[in-house]
């Protein structure tokens, strides 16, 4: 590169000979010409002050290593490499090109992503970070061009960033982990010039948006140095974990629960097969078997196993996404519930001592400085102070909705059930009381069931009625969460769950969509909570906070929960409340509530 | 690297103008996306022998006729029974090799199926075009480092011609697959698995085939180059010389009636008489001091006494006496070098004459 650097004065020869020449031909257009290059300088000259504010340089407390980061907004939050927060550990410093060191503390962590979330302290109240914005990195293409910013070989002491400007080279690249962490999955590959020190630091379109964070290269012989062939996880797929990330969640990556491998012995194109298959696995349950062709999965088509790869790769574990396949010569299209990628293991107990970087809490060093007291430390969370912060602010939004603190009597709502085996509607009754320990009942076309959720153990019970996966139940946790939040549940099991799709069935009658189209626009964010036996996950909606519905299991984690959407939010006394509920379980549709009235009452 | 950003994007603007005359001016930041798109359908993976010792078993080629004809670097991948073919559309082929020609390093390759109007660079075409000036803009594509497979695409590289040079090898200090006219360029682009690639102009028009992994082990650098598309060398065919380029040995390979000449070989260790005895090579970076010449030698006619220190030999630096001996050991009776030699404070230069080595001395 530096070999580049010298020569570069030489490269005006020729061309401003042919210049010349170009000039005698066309006359006038050559100030023109000079115009649009003097004005594309501009223009870049422009996009790299606009977004010099927003590189951040990170430090380990102390020294001892470092990198690059790019601030996400105006709180300070900026997003780096979890390689370059490992050896730092949960504190450190950053500089940001204003001359400024700012302390930071470490939000959560992706180590299967190689992604880390930070913030910035501020110095004083309402000072507002630079932050810059973040692109939609499915628009990026080979070809286009690109800014990486950064700390190469840690070579500004002021923090100002050095700017290298090139070529996007590829997208959707796959580059195998370390381990079973470290993975670059549909990552974007870049000719622009990256070396130790920048990574974590952010790769920007021209427009100065991020489009991924730069993180790895190619180097094989040639040393640790810039070897044309740098990679940067893309943006789309940090969007996807940010949730997880901002709520201090310690993240994992999907598996499918199925192997696939290419069926190589055709010429031709190949097609991907299931090879082995996870028999409690959602994927199982939801009808994939053995030689089943996958098709397309999330909504890209699969022609080979590192297509695969990546797109499984961009999802944390729990999401749900669209996957198409072939089945004895039938197409069939399901949404699938990911696993984990993380052997357990490895996720929970302590760091294996041989073998890849460790994982676990990063560095050995513990905090320090002034964003200790905002680092706190809990299994499955890399800092859960920032999950109260997350679930706080949630459950804050949530109640403007309707404030049902003071309504923890008897609960009854009335009205009508549709269920999917009848035509008709039949007449339906529920009670929520609080007789005993709690006695839940619903009453379906005439037909009785009854749940004491605390005490009935019986399987039939817990999940009544029949069919619906635990309506029942479900309807209690949700009387719970409404009157009394996070306290009618398990203690300290009731966390922000980060952001997730959510796919409300289509009303009935109504042709099925593809299943992608029925993904709730602009996602939810979740609550994960236990109560006793049973596991709820809330959905609300990312917008306005709305609860849009929930999934309840009974115990085991390989089990079908019952899902219910709400809809037909009305006005009851000043508080809102869904009038439909759609209840579905397994790979049915149970049936469809419509509640006429409800009645909530205060406890004597 | 600001100021290099800066020189290239200017640098593009006015290639562009150069190209299309001011018809379509465009931002001197357009993407390149829709060239790229355009080569990458004329690109293929090679999937072969390799993955030991260093050397990668995939390598990079381009497609020279719809009909599946491929055109790559001549290097160890191609020795296996089983080369195997990925498409720009994820299809998959077995090839076979039809041809190679060791002093141009390449080797025409076939599909084994029938395929057709596949994309295609038309190397009659292509050979015909202007050379790419020190400078010019261009586009690298290959898939370095096998990150591509199936229907994924080639990695893309910009850089600029540094220079339209001599490759010049030499044996024991610089190996070079391929000696002659090659395209220096700035891209960090000969990297495992870019042999085969290509350079092209921005509008995608071919230029060269991107070389080997190549390092000069005396600078402990690493090269990157191109054999332009134009380049021509000189091989024996029945006792002949014969000039081939790389459009002749297409047109010939796909025609079936190439024939694989013999490398005209270099002369090594069978070098003229000189006469000339150097002082004792007593380290490894002895200098090339003359110690002693023969009487009537070729040095002796030429002027050469002791004391006298070779410095270069043909315009080329002597900095060793080892070096001195292996440039030497390729100049055959008959032939010319021009000396250099220092003689107290001043410069001499001087014309020598080798000679068929004496009786005695040749074993």
């Amino acid at each position: 590169m530096h070999q580049g650097l010298k020569i570069s004065g030489r490269r005006f020869g020729p061309a401003l000979g042919l210049l010349a020449v170009a000039a005698l031909l066309h006359g006038a257009s050559v100030a023109s010409a000079q115009d649009a290059v003097l004005k594309s300088q501009a223009e870049r000259v422009a996009v790299v002050a606009k977004v010099k504010p927003t590189v951040v340089a990170v430090f380990a407390a102390g020294g001892g290593g470092g990198g690059t980061g790019v601030l996400i907004s105006d709180e300070g939050y900026a997003l780096t490499n979890f390689h370059v927060v490992q050896p730092a550990g949960p504190t450190m410093k950053c500089g940001l090109a204003d001359g400024v060191l700012y302390d930071a503390v470490l939000v959560a962590q992706d180590k299967v992503g190689d992604v880390a979330l930070i913030k910035l302290l501020a110095p004083k109240p309402g000072f507002k970070f630079p932050f810059a914005p973040m692109a939609n990195s499915e628009l990026v293409r080979e070809g286009d061009w690109s800014l990486a910013m950064g700390n190469p070989f840690l070579l500004a002491t002021d923090f100002t960033p050095t700017v290298t400007f090139g070529l996007i080279s590829g997208v959707h690249r796959y580059q195998y982990p370390a381990g079973a962490i470290l993975e670059y999955t549909d990552c974007i590959q870049i000719d622009t010039s990256i070396n130790p020190g920048n990574s974590g630091g952010p790769l920007y379109n021209m427009k100065g948006e991020i489009i991924g964070i730069n993180g790895r290269g190619s180097f094989d012989k040639r040393g640790r140095v810039n070897s044309g062939v740098g990679y940067a996880i893309s943006i789309n797929q940090i969007k996807n974990f940010l949730g997880h990330l901002m709520a201090g969640i310690e993240t994992d990556h999907a598996s499918l629960g199925a192997l696939v491998a290419t069926q190589t012995e055709d010429i031709g194109l190949g097609r991907i097969i299931v090879t082995s298959i996870l028999e409690n696995s959602d994927v199982a349950r939801r009808g994939l078997d053995l030689d089943d062709q996958m098709v397309s999965f999330a909504g890209r088509p699969i022609g080979s196993v590192n297509q695969y790869k990546n797109v499984l790769g961009i999802f944390p574990r729990g999401w749900r996404v669209p996957m198409e396949f072939r089945h004895e010569g039938s197409r069939k299209e399901i949404l699938v519930r990911l696993m984990g990628a993380i052997p357990k293991e490895i996720a929970g107990g302590p760091a294996p001592k041989k073998g890849g970087p460790k994982p676990g809490i990063p560095g050995k060093k513990g905090p320090s400085g002034p964003g200790a007291k905002f680092y706190d430390p809990k299994p499955g969370f890399t800092n859960h102070y920032f999950n109260r912060v997350e679930k706080d602010r949630l459950m804050s939004a949530f109640k403007k909705h309707g404030d049902f603190s003071g309504l923890t009597g008897d609960w009854s709502m009335e009205g009508s059930i549709r269920l999917k085996k009848l035509t008709s509607e039949s007449p339906l009754k529920i009670n929520l009381s609080n007789e005993g320990e709690g006695l839940a009942s619903i009453s379906v076309g005439g037909i009785p069931y009854t749940l004491r959720p605390f005490k009935d153990t019986g399987e039939a019970s817990r999940r009544a009625p029949e069919e619906s996966g635990g309506l029942l139940a479900a309807l209690w946790t949700y009387k719970g969460l409404l009157t009394l939040g996070e306290k009618a549940f398990t203690s300290d099991e009731f966390h922000h769950g980060g952001f997730e799709p959510f796919y409300p069935p289509p009303a009935e009658g109504k042709e099925p969509a593809k299943k992608a189209d029925w993904r709730y626009p602009g996602d939810t964010e979740v609550i994960n909570a236990k109560m006793g036996n049973y596991f709820v996950k809330y959905f609300f909606s990312r917008a306005d906070q709305k609860l849009l519905g929930f999934e309840m299991r009974v115990g085991d984690e390989n089990s079908d929960p019952c899902e219910v959407f709400f809809s037909d939010y009305r006005n009851v006394d000043g508080r809102q409340l869904p009038h439909r509920m759609q209840v579905t379980y397994a790979n049915g549709h149970y049936g469809t509530l419509l509640i006429d009235r409800y009645q909530m009452k205060a406890v004597k | 690297m600001t100021h290099s950003g800066f020189v290239g994007g200017r640098r593009l603007a006015l290639a562009f103008v150069a190209l299309l005359g001011f018809s379509g001016l465009a931002s001197a930041q357009d993407s390149l996306t829709p060239v790229a798109e355009q080569v990458n359908k004329k690109m293929v993976k090679l999937f072969g022998a390799g993955g030991f010792k260093g050397l990668v078993s995939y390598g990079t080629g381009f497609l020279v006729s719809p009909k599946g004809y491929i055109l790559t670097v001549n290097n160890h991948i191609l020795t296996t029974t089983d080369l195997r073919v990925h498409l720009y559309d994820g299809r998959f082929y077995h090839a076979k090799v039809l041809f190679r020609e060791p002093e141009l390093d390449i080797a025409l390759c076939k599909i084994e199926s029938d395929v057709d109007l596949l994309p295609y660079f038309d190397i009659e075409v292509e050979a015909k075009r202007a050379r790419a000036e020190p400078g010019d803009w261009v586009l690298a594509a290959s898939n370095c480092f096998q990150i591509a497979t199936r229907d994924e695409p080639m990695s893309f590289q910009k850089g600029v011609i540094a220079a339209l040079t001599e490759l010049r090898g030499r044996r024991g200090v610089f190996d070079a697959p391929y000696i002659g006219e090659v395209y220096f360029i700035d891209i960090v682009a000969n990297n495992p698995g870019a042999a085969g690639g290509v350079i092209t102009n921005r509008k995608g028009e071919l230029l060269g085939i991107l070389g080997r992994e190549l390092k000069n082990t005396l600078t402990d650098t690493w090269i990157n180059y191109a054999v332009p598309i134009h380049a021509k060398v000189e091989i024996m065919q029945d006792e002949k010389k014969v000039s081939v380029d790389i459009a002749k040995f297409v047109r010939e390979g796909m025609a079936g009636t190439y024939r694989e000449g013999k490398r005209i070989k270099t002369i090594v260790d069978r070098g003229g008489y000189h006469g000339i005895v150097l002082v004792h090579n007593a380290v490894s970076a002895t200098p090339a001091f003359i110690e002693e010449v023969h009487s009537g030698s070729p040095a002796a006619k030429a002027g050469l006494v002791p004391d006298d220190l070779i410095v270069y030999v043909d315009g080329e630096l002597v900095p060793t006496i080892n070096v001195f001996r292996e440039i030497l050991r390729q100049v055959g009776p008959g032939m010319e070098v021009r000396l250099e030699v220092q003689r107290g404070n001043r410069l001499h230069t001087i014309r020598l004459k080798l000679e068929e080595q004496p009786k005695k001395l040749s074993k």
